[in-house]
């Protein structure tokens, strides 16, 4: 079957089945269950009222349901098994995982990443937005700033790949150090720095994110508080630090928790890179060696990258319903 | 008046002008190092294999050749075969639309139900649909592959779709939801007395008032979805792969010569269907990514 052909069935199969679904449920739910004639129309037609929302609800609640509540709890349930899956060691994956050397260094390197990557990103973003305000051209720079935005992790790994090759010809690293009569050096070997280079691709692209941001939140600062430091007397970067910077915290906050959140669930860069190897190995792309292998190692991985991630997803989602409120 | 009142820095052109110049080349610096990588790409796609050897990295073509783009799209050797980028890229198209749409029109009614027809236990979904976006996807994993499994869906490309459009609801019901309160209740209260039905009202009053918010949506989602490595790594098997594992297993591969111009070729042509639409609609493509990320 050609391609195209599967894709427009699965369209019409898909699309067709949600809107007979939300069809056929509204028409059985007037007509049939609670149909709004006799003596009962009014009493009918509120019960039909409550109902509906449910009804409605129902596929994606059932979808969250069933692919995010359970897979936790059975995710949760399978790191207790052994690798085949058909003996219960308790925490056994656990406990053999933390005594691991791989393991160990996996978390070190994503505690780095967690240290790392929000905070240079949301700097060199806060930056740019604060150089860029007011700026005729700024909206330009902005916009190729964010381009790597809209490229896949795999593909940014891929051009960032290109750059650190130990190639002179090809790398632009080593190009420069070429020309300066300097050995090339392989940087995703070099011990530990390599993690900060494979680190700062995601900062690359995150940057451009935390700018947009930041740049809309500088905006919405009252001018009346800038003007009157500056009429105080203050240098432009006491009104960015003292004036500015105070009155965006809270965007600048949620901006690093969003990155944070990412950072930890990110494994595409490590793996296109290095593939975990040269101790670069963080707790995804450790959990990636794992998976279909012994299933009960790489589940208890995924839930110490769960724990490690929930305060902060708990302290956004809080933020966010605040929000929306 | 105020002329006087702003003097003070003004009175300093050389401090001013020295913070202009230190300002510029900031910025210059930044633009290189944010857009250097993406130039030399570009122009070594563009390069033969010879020329490359010349080390002339950062320099134009001296003449430009699409062997390398053509090589990429259609011969270039992803493990053991040499189909090129092509039908992967096909892979993620006919992936990527059936599961934009089903999600985008799932978000709009679920979006539609929890934003204007307030009934009880609303706050319960809207921290599930949170937590949905949120989650570390890497804990879903090996259930979600089960559950593939016993649906028969395994490796396959419906099963792709499904994964995604599973974890594409939480996203797309938030931006839809959040859309849908600006929406006056007496407009839907008018229209309830008039004796507008549920569908009705969303056909009548939602779904006219909807364009941009399917815009952002369907871009978010299309960019999510395209660029996705994790569900397509792990629920794909040869060729079902998504065009963002054929890449990484094209610049990966370890066998013969590094043909670097075709890395390049074909990392551009993975990149380009969100490029374009970053650079056709990249006000909305913004306002989807910031929405995505919710706002503070």
């Amino acid at each position: 079957m050609s391609p195209i052909l599967q894709g427009l069935i699965t369209i019409i199969v898909g699309v067709g089945g949600c809107v007979g679904y939300f069809f056929a449920s509204n028409w059985i739910l007037d007509k049939v269950i609670f149909p709004a004639r006799n003596d009962d129309h009014g009493r009918n037609v509120n019960r039909a009222t409550m109902v509906r929302p449910w009804l409605f609800l129902f596929p994606a609640i059932f979808a969250l349901g069933l692919y995010l509540v359970y897979p936790v709890i059975g995710s949760f349930y399978r790191s207790l098994f052994n690798r085949a899956g058909d003996e219960f060691i308790g925490l056994g994956n656990y406990t053999t995982m933390f005594g691991e050397e791989g393991f160990r260094t996996a978390f070190f390197n994503n505690m780095l990443w967690v240290l790392f990557v929000p905070a240079a990103a949301t700097f060199f973003g806060l930056l740019v937005a604060q150089l860029t305000d007011k700026l005729k051209w700024g909206n330009i720079a902005k916009s190729l700033i964010f381009m790597p935005m809209a490229i896949s992790f795999v593909g940014a790994s891929l051009i960032w790949k290109f750059v650190y090759a130990n190639d002179p010809d090809i790398g632009i690293i080593n190009a420069v150090r070429d020309s300066m009569g300097l050995d090339p050096v392989d940087v995703l070997q070099l011990p530990f720095w390599n993690n900060f280079f494979i680190m700062f691709i995601l900062v690359w692209i995150q940057t451009g994110f935390a700018m947009v941001i930041l740049s809309a939140a500088l905006r919405g600062i009252p001018e009346e508080t800038v003007e009157a430091a500056i009429i105080d007397g203050a240098n432009p970067f006491q009104v960015f630090f003292k004036i500015k910077v105070p009155q965006i915290m809270g965007t600048i906050v949620v901006v690093w928790t969003t990155i944070t959140i990412l950072t930890l669930k990110v494994f595409d860069i490590v793996y296109a890179m290095t593939g975990g190897n040269f101790d670069t190995e963080i707790l995804p792309s450790y959990m990636m060696d794992f998976m279909f292998r012994d299933d009960g190692r790489a589940t208890a991985v995924a839930f110490v990258i769960m724990i490690i991630v929930l305060p902060v997803m708990i302290w956004n989602i809080r933020q966010a319903r605040k929000e929306m409120n | 008046m105020t002329d006087l009142a702003l003097s003070p820095p003004l009175s300093r052109p050389w401090g001013r002008l020295a913070l202009r110049w230190l300002l510029f080349t900031l910025l210059g610096v930044f633009a290189l190092f944010y857009l250097m990588p993406l130039f030399v790409m570009v122009t070594t796609s563009l390069k033969s294999l010879e020329e490359i050897r010349t080390g002339s990295l950062i320099a134009f073509p001296r003449e430009v050749t699409f062997e390398a783009w053509k090589t990429a799209w259609s011969g270039a050797c992803t493990g053991i075969q040499c189909e090129g980028l092509r039908p992967y890229f096909w892979n993620s198209v006919v992936l990527a639309i059936p599961a934009v749409l089903i999600s985008t029109f799932v978000g709009a009614m679920n979006g539609y139900v929890i934003a204007q027809w307030r009934f009880r236990g609303a706050n319960l979904i809207f921290s599930l649909l949170l937590f949905g976006c949120f989650i570390p996807f890497q804990v879903v994993l090996l259930p979600m592959a089960r559950m593939l499994g016993i649906l028969g869906l395994a490796g396959s490309i419906p099963g792709l779709i499904f994964v995604h459009v599973i974890y594409g609801i939480g996203f797309t019901t938030l931006f839809f939801r959040n859309y849908y309160v600006t929406i006056p209740s007496e407009l839907v209260k008018a229209a309830k007395v008039d004796g507008a039905g549920f569908f009705r009202i969303f056909w009548s009053i939602f779904l006219p008032l909807s364009l941009p918010i399917v815009v952002v949506t369907v871009i978010w989602q299309f960019t999510q979805i395209w660029n996705d490595f994790l569900f397509g790594v792990s629920f794909s098997q040869a060729g079902t792969q998504p065009v963002t594992v054929a890449l990484n297993n094209i610049v990966n591969s370890t066998t013969g010569v590094k043909e670097y111009n075709v890395d390049m070729a074909a990392a551009i042509i993975a990149a380009l269907p969100t490029l374009i639409v970053y650079v056709v609609a990249g006000k909305y493509f913004i306002r989807g990514l910031t929405a995505g990320s919710v706002k503070g």
